[in-house]
């Protein structure tokens, strides 16, 4: 338990006649936060920044005869802009006493131990914050950002005499204050409750059949909360343009919708003609914001439209190389890292169709509900997403409850056999997307409606 | 810059002021100055690019106070922290938020107690806590050069990918206690991996090099070597999905302990009941071909430490012993507290790895040092795929989560990089990169071992904390299964 206050930053400069990049970031103490001792430690922060950026831009153009695509940093255009943007909150995380924080959490935890004894573990963290962030550039903006979060993380492990640990872990959050917790959610319902429900479909799976997995695909029916994590994935991390532009190679991969200039997937069909995909920071959720990192607005950017690949998040460096308008999507965890592509509120559109009427319609197959884990192939080309919990349906009927199971496809076969979008659109919270070196682990918005397509079945 | 007597001195005159404070009755004061630079490296032949993309660094120091305060019958603990002071006025502020942050842990038992002589001294490289910035950036523009020259030697300058960082950390760290700790800490390590690719050809390789100090460290041949392992693997084949005997890489062994042994190996995952191990203290759960243990106080290992961030000296912790689940990786506050339930754990691994160093904010997690694998039975890696025979080398895999959660143990990855079939016991034909996923329980995976190579790398994941000393190894029954149809 704590309440505490932090304060860091980062100057990322640009120098040299072969213009490069140099960077330098630290965590600094509230005693340093008067004028004249910040002032001090950003000048030393200016200049190792200078003296990197310097040393970078002398290397690169002595290297320039023996790698010629090497060239200086073009940055797009922006409106410089000054501005400030207050939190939003009905209920001020700063006047959240940590006495109430820690009842909440122990009630909670209680609650979910008297459900049943078969309830082996609970874990349950909550934090409420008010963030701000300053950006000033030597091009003249200056914005003042403000924005409060508060997140509740629920984990459960249930397990029967003798049986097999069943795990659940899952968030409730939202960039507003403390009436986050109370209900004004994704979920529609108190932290409490949710921790509770979370807890008895943890208990219900104990007692379910593994699921087995199939060799050919299958008719499955895609929940909000499952969908989330699938677009995230195969949607959300291969339309960022420094994926696109391979700066990810080493790491968190490329994307398959871009080989080279020549050769992408821009203007074709990559899914359903039902399905449209967007990135939209000026949408509520975790994803949330009027300015990225590099001061540039966020705009909403249209990535699928009905089936047809459209564009890509980007930054000011990326959008120059790809000859796009900047969209704003640059943001680091903390001001002490450099800024990198993220998602922002990035979705599935929502459609027409009621959830049930598209269950309703399904002779033989299965209903995927609530996203678990995510592994993707390198390219994003590929996925394997498991989920909380597997329904056979049978006749237009939700029957069985099955346990460890998932699915997995081809991302674009997979894009491309989606028959049915719901009109049930929800947006969820994703708080612990990494990416980076070092790794960031950002919060970000995902959000779809129910899907219905055709994949492969993974089980235990 | 902070030095290792000024954060002795902090957190001795800490200990000196808390002793003074009412109701209290333990402290552990922890103080650290630590700073990541990484040097990332792009480069794409066909794209206007950097090179060198950027020279970073985050730099971070303060105080952590770790306080037992007596509180009527009861005791409360409290943490509290502050960034970049360590003067007598950080240690008053720290203490003001232990105290009202403090509260009632049932599960808490004490503060460590000093044990045994820490086996590594003085193992730090000044040349690297003194590196200036000419020579950093100069240091990712050699890892780049050993790849373009490779690959420009070879004719081969279309279509390139020159990916990966070069990673410097430094670390200094003291802590002082009630119980009689007072010790203190400097590392230094030196990282780089690299990655390139012909991409029209759809190949990657992957070269890395691990030191402590900068005069064994070579970013160049790590570049190199990414060069030629990816035009080494030109004109990959696919596979049928199916059951395979395989030989895992250094690579793919280190990314699946980092991602899925080694945390169930863990305390804090038997606290959680979130471990296929639950339950098997004692059992054989490997094949009796398999040894694993951590290491912390192995002399030149990147993973390597003086003490942990409990002040505990490092050392071996045994983990599978022949094939035998005999212990788990533990702190202090889960070791005491589990002893009674399960056995009672060395606490060497008590750690506040965060953004890159030993951090003053958090408290001490379990985290692993050096990772060894071994075998009683260890024979060379060439002899490795003649124990397969047909099967498939694996030389990198991605992205290995624990599909179904830890305790379930069923994994899935993709192999990207660096493989080949296998035929009579010889490298036949590449592997092509992205076309095979590896669904498969880490309990089979471990018991269907059936050689672990002498030779062995020290070798690091991304996003892994630790190091494992790795070996390849050679598995029967994997089963893999050929995806992403279209991209072909």
């Amino acid at each position: 338990m704590g309440e505490d206050a932090s304060i860091s930053f980062g100057i990322r400069m640009l120098a040299g006649e072969m213009s490069a990049w140099g960077h330098f970031g630290q965590s600094i103490g509230e005693v340093e936060s008067n004028p004249q001792r910040i002032n001090k430690i950003l000048i030393r922060g200016i200049n190792t920044a200078y003296a990197r950026a310097i040393a970078n831009a002398n290397r690169k153009a002595e290297f320039k005869t023996f790698a010629p695509s090497l060239a200086a940093v073009n940055l797009a255009r922006i409106d410089v802009c000054k501005d400030t943007v207050n939190a939003v909150f009905d209920e001020n995380p700063r006047d959240v006493s940590l006495k109430d924080i820690l009842t909440l959490c122990t009630k909670i935890s209680g609650d979910m131990h008297d459900v049943s004894k078969d309830v082996q573990y609970t874990y349950i963290d909550v934090h409420t914050i008010v963030n701000r962030e300053l950006f000033c550039s030597t091009e003249g903006a200056c914005i003042d950002q403000s924005y409060a979060l508060t997140q509740g993380k629920v984990s459960v492990v249930a397990q029967k005499a003798g049986g097999i640990p069943e795990v659940c872990y899952d968030y409730v959050g939202d960039l507003r204050g403390w009436e986050v917790l109370k209900g004004k959610n994704a979920y529609k319902q108190s932290f409490g409750d949710f921790a509770l429900l979370r807890t008895r479909e943890t208990l219900e799976l104990t007692e379910a059949e593994f699921l087995q997995a199939t060799n050919e695909p299958v008719v499955v029916v895609t929940n909000p909360h499952f969908n989330t994590l699938l677009v995230h994935e195969i949607v959300g991390h291969p339309t960022e343009a420094d994926r696109v532009l391979k700066l990810e190679t080493a790491y968190a991969g490329r994307s398959w919708l871009f080989r080279d200039f020549n050769d992408n997937e821009l203007g074709k069909q990559i899914a359903s003609p039902l399905l449209t995909a967007y990135s939209d920071p000026s949408a509520n959720g975790y994803g949330h914001y009027k300015y990225d990192m590099e001061g540039t607005p966020g705009k909403r950017v249209n990535l699928i439209e009905n089936g047809i690949l459209k564009g890509f998040m980007n930054g000011r460096e990326y959008a120059a190389i790809l000859n796009h308008s900047p969209n704003g999507s640059m943001r680091a965890t903390e001001p002490h890292y450099v800024p990198i592509v993220r998602m922002t509120n990035t979705v599935f559109a929502n459609g027409n169709r009621p959830p049930e009427e598209i269950i309703s319609e399904v002779k033989e197959g299965y209903y995927i509900v609530n996203h678990r884990i995510p592994s993707i192939s390198e390219s994003r080309e590929n996925f394997r997403i498991s989920a909380q919990k597997v329904y056979k349906i049978e006749n237009g009927q939700v029957t069985k409850l099955y346990r460890r199971g998932g699915i997995t496809a081809d991302s674009k076969d997979f894009l491309m056999s989606i028959d049915a979008v719901g009109n049930d659109f929800e947006v969820f919270p994703i708080p612990n997307c990494g990416k980076g070196q070092p790794m960031q682990v950002m919060r970000v918005g995902n959000g779809s409606p129910t899907l219905r397509s055709r994949a492969r079945l993974t089980g235990h | 810059m902070v030095n290792v007597e000024e954060l002795r001195n902090c957190v001795r005159n800490g200990i000196d002021f808390v002793k003074r404070q009412k109701d209290v009755i333990d402290a552990e004061v922890f103080a650290s100055w630590n700073e990541h630079i990484t040097v990332r490296l792009n480069y794409t032949s066909d794209i206007p690019c950097n090179g060198v993309h950027e020279p970073k660094s985050t730099q971070f120091s303060g105080i952590g106070l770790l306080v037992i305060f007596k509180a009527g019958k009861e005791i409360k603990i409290g943490f509290g922290s502050v960034s970049n002071n360590i003067t007598p006025k950080g240690i008053k502020e720290a203490f003001q938020k232990a105290k009202r942050n403090k509260v009632y842990d049932p599960d808490f038992k004490s503060l460590p107690v000093p044990t045994g002589k820490p086996i590594l001294e003085n193992y730090h490289d000044n040349a690297v806590m003194e590196i200036s910035d000419a020579a950093i950036v100069d240091l990712g523009w050699q890892g780049l050069k050993g790849a373009i020259t490779e690959y420009n030697q070879k004719r081969f300058n279309k279509s390139i990918i020159v990916g990966g960082d070069v990673t410097i950390i430094k670390e200094r760290m003291a802590i002082a206690s009630t119980k009689g700790i007072d010790n203190f800490d400097e590392s230094s390590i030196l990282t780089t991996n690299i990655t390139s690719m012909i991409e029209k050809e759809r190949v990657k390789g992957t070269g890395w090099n691990i030191s402590t100090h900068l005069s064994g460290f070579n970013p160049e041949e790590a570049g190199c070597e990414s060069a030629e392992s990816a035009i080494k693997t030109m004109g990959g084949e696919r596979i049928s999905s199916g059951t395979y005997n395989v030989v895992f890489g250094r690579q793919p062994v280190t990314d699946l302990f980092t991602n899925i042994v080694i945390p169930a190996l863990s305390l804090s995952s038997l606290n959680a009941s979130d471990t296929p191990f639950l339950g098997k203290l004692g059992r054989k759960i490997a094949s009796e071909l398999l040894t694993v243990y951590d290491d912390g106080s192995i002399r030149g290992a990147i993973g390597s430490k003086k003490i942990s961030c409990e002040g505990i000296p490092t050392g071996r912790t045994e983990l599978i012993h022949n094939g035998f689940l005999v212990g788990f990786l533990a702190n202090n506050y889960l070791s005491k507290k589990l002893e009674n339930i399960f056995a009672s754990f060395i606490p060497r691994n008590g750690f506040r790895y965060y953004n890159g160093g030993r951090s003053h904010n958090i408290q001490p997690k379990i985290c692993p040092t050096n990772i060894v694998i071994e075998s009683k039975e260890e024979i060379p890696a060439q002899s490795l795929l003649s124990k397969i025979n047909d099967g498939i080398y694996i030389g990198r895999i991605w992205y290995t989560y624990p599909i179904n959660g830890l305790a379930a143990g069923d994994f899935t990855s993709t192999i990207i990089a660096d493989s080949y079939l296998v035929k009579g016991g010889k490298i036949d034909k590449p592997l092509k990169p992205n076309t095979v996923r590896i669904n498969n329980n880490i309990v089979d995976i471990l018991n269907n071992i059936i050689a672990v190579s002498k030779e062995k790398k020290q070798t690091t994941v991304w996003g892994g904390e630790e190091v494992v000393i790795a070996p390849e190894i050679a598995v029967q029954n994997v089963k893999l299964d050929n995806i992403s149809g279209f991209i072909s």
